[in-house]
């Protein structure tokens, strides 16, 4: 008769095989170490991240990813800086698996390696380990050269939501590198203090569209947006359409009546999802002067935006009849 | 346990027994078994897989978004309830559709502990994205792949039984009419395994093989092609009764690769389905019947063929699109579009209707539960695209897996085995292994094709009612080719003959249910040309099909009273936003 | 009824070089959700038995040492 049940290996019939002087048959016996699910795997894998095959190390540090605490992080933070470099990216992957705060102490000292892959790969994982402790660690690591390290540190800074780090998020919105702000950007979205607003509001005139576009994205969201509901007005004319379509979205939201008129003339843009949006944002503001743009899509080409034209006026025709306050 | 001498036929039967019994390992399962175990530490929870669960089921390669998360600050339990009843033409039991609603969010939670990864902003928040505004909401999952490695590993953690590569074939029950087990087969040696079970939970996924996709491969079904419809089968021999069956599941696929176009991923950059002139034509806010029937009128008319467009995106969006369309949920998309040197920068998709399937997850067809995931056999529960619930999903798979095994653990608790008949076993060891004794005949893949060619032929809506006794009396044909012919040379193709008798029930339940609903409803799912109106006096309300007396029976079940009552206008509001422009 | 064999060309292809199958690995023999992979009697290494591919992808993807490879299955590629 078959094995009815998986078995859930005995740690000592595995040793044999993980001595085995092939390294292939070494590799067979770690992906069962990886599936075994028991923390006693641990310290066996990390041993064999001495072994002189870069492919059997490859295959613990993939093995790792079904591992969390601090026992396998130590070994990922090992793994990270293997000389090979399959190897460092399969632990960087498997370290962005770890979930337990405890994981965090042996990745620390990785922020400040020397190589910039590593840098990023720590703090990449620490990012979801939100420890208040590594915001020490991951401000220094704004003035980082490598672009993707600067990344990271935005992303663990802006997990933790605190703050006290709002003036180095501020300073990231003008990195040399879009991405770095892009990211800086969005993370300042959870303060709703005066400065982090004014930082996205002046991010609305960045040289980049796609921090333009995530700018006028988290306007929407935040209790600064009101104030900046010139600069967003301004955005209406940005020659990316895309931005366009945020800063409409946004306006909407925030229900700025003066935002009416130019909302209405992307109703009139050949992307259909730019007239899409710029029909809903007029029902979500409810200017009677908007009708007739409105009632001018009707009969437009494209179903989504006849759809909410319809549901614009209908909303302008309830707000009409609902008294002053 | 790999023997050289692979799928050779032996003979064998064991017999184990548990307090609760998953079967199927894909979705619902895993959640099912996990929760039982943690409802009751002392349990003992078995889960049988027909494949081997770190890799089976319709997220065999992770899922690409959630479109259905009911996250707080973004939607409310009671508007999509309300919305599910509306896309599903007011047939709903609307208090297990509530309760998912309530309870998704902390499986969210739980499934980001698990390290499944949910696209996050830059403050570490579930990255929600609103596709329009009475629409559902979806949160993408860019690392989504990494799904079911997630879920193995909580398995293991919790150091679970798992037995791979044993296929249900029957449901026991004893003389009361409750629950008492399964019988199970290897797939590789074709021994048999009698599990006696307190509580038994049903996670097998959706009829996926039921049609024939277009391009004749059998295999390249969008379901994961394992889901032959072995639960709704075994459901309905065991007496259980499966709701709405002809309310078919049919999708919007890429042509040929028959696989998903994930719009609604694509959606929330920008990306829709246009016609032929590169314009949107879907009206409907849901996916639903409704949606279809627009897709296959468009596809009808001059306006086709129907495509997904991405090409007036910027090439870094259409990039960000790419990395999750490659690698996620049906990652050799990128493949198919290489080999046909299709670029979303410059070309559209080609898209196509599917053949026709049940599945819960994207329609209603199930076997039905009521908001505990219990079917209608006392200790059997059903959750995942088989169950009831309607336009589950996912989420729904999961939530839905974690109610039954919560609700079937404490079942176990008040319950002892139920006894059944020893001579039941006997009589399923005899039906499973007669292929293997004959010498000559016809093979389960052609017995197979011919099915589901015929469901193609027959039974594709629009449904046409003599169409539909003719395909019965073909199918009438195949099944006494199946039960005195079907001849199989080793333990993998009795695995392939098994599946094809499930293919066919299910095939002659469609027809059945179809046949019974006389009206129009659903939009394309159940499009009768010869009732072509709704006629909610006489229809408003669920069919039930089962096997009483050993006939396949259906009868009508009112739908239960609202719990998120839905005005009038509120129902309008989506016929009314259908009106077509003028011009 | 005798039986025709009828060839199909198997989208699922394995470099035997690389393949550590006769080390013990089963890796994408056990994921295959169809069960299609078996290992051959002659060279020890895994190869597809069956042409019934969902080509979804978890042999290539779990294979430790990159010797599988998913193409479309001829018919709708």
């Amino acid at each position: 008769m078959s094995d009815v049940f998986e078995s859930y290996t005995d740690l000592d019939d595995l040793k044999e095989q993980l001595a085995s002087p092939d390294p292939g048959e070494r590799r067979v016996a770690i992906i069962e170490l990886g599936d075994l699910g028991d923390p006693a795997a641990v310290p066996l894998l990390a041993a064999l991240l001495d072994d002189h095959s870069a492919e059997v190390r490859l295959q613990v540090a993939r093995a790792l990813e079904n591992y969390d605490g601090f026992a396998a992080a130590e070994a990922l933070a090992k793994a990270l800086v293997d000389p090979d470099a399959e190897v460092a990216a399969a632990a960087a992957w498997s370290a962005a698996e770890l979930k337990d705060p405890a994981s965090a102490e042996p990745l620390f000292p990785l922020v400040t390696h020397a190589d910039a892959f590593v840098r990023a790969a720590a703090l990449r994982a620490l990012k979801e380990l939100r420890r208040r402790d590594s915001l020490s660690l991951a401000l220094p690591a704004l003035q980082d050269a490598e672009p993707e390290v600067r990344v990271q540190a935005v992303g663990v800074i802006g997990f933790l939501k605190l703050e006290e780090s709002v003036p180095a998020l501020r300073a990231a919105t003008g990195d040399a590198n879009a991405d770095v702000r892009r990211a800086a950007v969005s993370a300042l979205a959870f303060s709703h203090t005066a400065p982090a607003g004014e930082t996205i509001r002046s991010a609305l005139k960045d040289s980049d569209w796609a921090v333009r576009e995530i700018a006028a994205d988290t306007l929407g969201k935040s209790a600064s947006g009101a104030q900046a509901s010139a600069d967003l007005i301004a955005l209406l004319a940005d020659e990316f359409w895309q931005v366009r379509l945020k800063a409409t979205r946004s306006l909407g939201k925030l229900k700025v009546v003066a935002a009416a008129t130019p909302i209405a003339a992307g109703l009139k843009h050949e992307q259909a999802n730019l007239r899409k949006e710029s029909a809903f944002a007029l029902g979500e503001i409810a200017d009677v002067n908007s009708i007739p743009a409105l009632e001018a899509v009707l009969d437009d080409s494209d179903p989504e935006v006849r759809k909410n034209a319809r549901w614009a006026l209908t909303q302008i025709a309830q707000a009409a009849s609902r008294p002053a306050e | 346990m790999t023997s050289p001498s692979f799928d050779t036929i032996v003979d064998g039967l064991s017999e184990v027994d548990c307090d609760v019994l998953v079967i199927g390992g894909g979705t619902a399962g895993p959640m099912a078994a996990l929760k039982a175990k943690q409802k009751n530490p002392k349990a003992k929870v078995i889960l049988l897989e027909k494949a081997n669960v770190k890799r089976s089921g319709a997220i065999s390669m992770g899922m690409d978004g959630l479109n259905n998360a009911v996250i707080p600050g973004y939607a409310t339990p009671e508007q999509y309830t309300k919305e599910i009843t509306i896309a599903n033409d007011g047939i709903v039991d609307q208090k297990a559709v509530l309760k998912y609603a309530r309870n998704c969010y902390g499986i969210i939670e739980e499934l980001d502990s698990f390290g499944i990864r949910f696209q996050k902003n830059e403050n570490g928040d579930f990255d929600v994205k609103k596709v329009h505004h009475i629409g559902t909401y979806v949160l993408p999952m860019p690392n989504g792949e990494t799904v079911k490695k997630a879920l193995y590993r909580q398995l293991r953690r919790a150091q679970m039984l798992i037995s791979n590569r044993y296929m249900a074939t029957r449901l026991l029950t004893g003389a009361s009419g409750r629950i008492a087990g399964a019988i199970a087969v290897n797939t590789r040696t074709a021994e048999f395994l009698v599990i006696k079970a307190k509580a038994v939970i049903l996670c097998m996924g959706a009829a996926g093989r039921l049609g024939l996709p277009t391009s004749g491969y059998m295999f390249g079904t969008y379901e994961n092609a394992a889901n032959s419809g072995d639960g709704y089968a075994m459901a309905y021999h065991a007496g259980a009764k499966l709701a709405n069956l002809e309310c078919f599941q049919i999708n919007p696929l890429i042509k040929d690769y028959n696989g998903p176009a994930c719009a609604y991923v694509a959606g929330p950059f920008g990306a829709y389905t246009a016609n032929n002139e590169g314009k949107r034509f879907i009206e409907c806010d849901y996916w639903s019947g409704q949606m279809m029937l627009e897709f296959f009128n468009e596809l009808q008319s001059g306006k086709g063929p129907v495509f997904l467009k991405l090409n007036h995106l910027h090439s870094d969006t259409v990039g960000e699109i790419e990395t999750i369309l490659h690698t996620v949920e049906r990652p050799t998309r990128g493949l198919f579009h290489e080999g046909r040197k299709t670029d979303y920068r410059k070309d559209m998709v080609e898209m196509h209707i599917s053949e026709i399937g049940f599945c819960s997850g994207h329609s209603a067809s199930g076997v039905y539960v009521d908001d505990f995931a219990r079917t209608t056999i006392p200790g059997l529960y059903a959750a995942g695209d088989m169950a009831s619930v309607p336009h589950n999903y996912m989420l729904g798979a999961f939530t839905n897996g974690a109610v039954a095994g919560e609700d079937a653990a404490e079942f176990a608790l008040n319950h002892d085995f139920e006894a059944f008949d020893a001579a039941d076993v006997k009589l399923e060891q005899a039906r499973v292994l007669a292929p293997t004794k004959r010498e000559d005949g016809i093979p389960p893949n052609q017995i197979e094709f011919k099915t589901r060619r015929l469901v193609n032929d027959y039974f594709q809506p629009p449904k046409v009612t003599r169409k539909f006794e003719l395909g019965q009396a073909r199918l009438a044909e195949v099944r006494e080719d199946m039960e005195n012919t079907m001849v199989v040379k080793n333990a993998h193709e009795l695995m392939r003959s098994l599946e094809a008798t499930s293919i066919l029930d299910c095939a002659e339940m469609a027809a059945h249910a179809s046949l019974y609903r006389t009206e129009s409803r659903w939009g394309l799912y159940h499009l009768r040309t010869d009732y072509p109106e709704k006629d909610n006096e006489n229809w408003f309300c669920h069919t039930l099909l089962s096997k009483q007396d050993g006939r396949m029976t259906s009868e009508k079940k009112a739908v239960e009273d609202y719990v998120v009552p839905v005005a009038d206008e509120e129902k309008d509001l989506y016929a009314k936003q259908r009106i077509r422009a003028s011009a | 009824m005798p039986f025709a064999q009828s060839p199909s060309a198997v989208p699922v292809i394995v470099d035997d070089a690389k393949c550590i199958a006769e080390k013990g690995c089963r890796v994408c023999i056990d994921v295959c959700p169809l069960d299609v992979l078996r290992l051959s009697d002659l060279t020890g290494k895994a190869y597809m038995a069956y042409d019934e591919c969902w080509y979804c992808m978890p042999c290539e993807a779990d294979c430790p040492t990159g010797a599988v490879k998913v193409n479309i299955p001829y018919l709708l590629k």
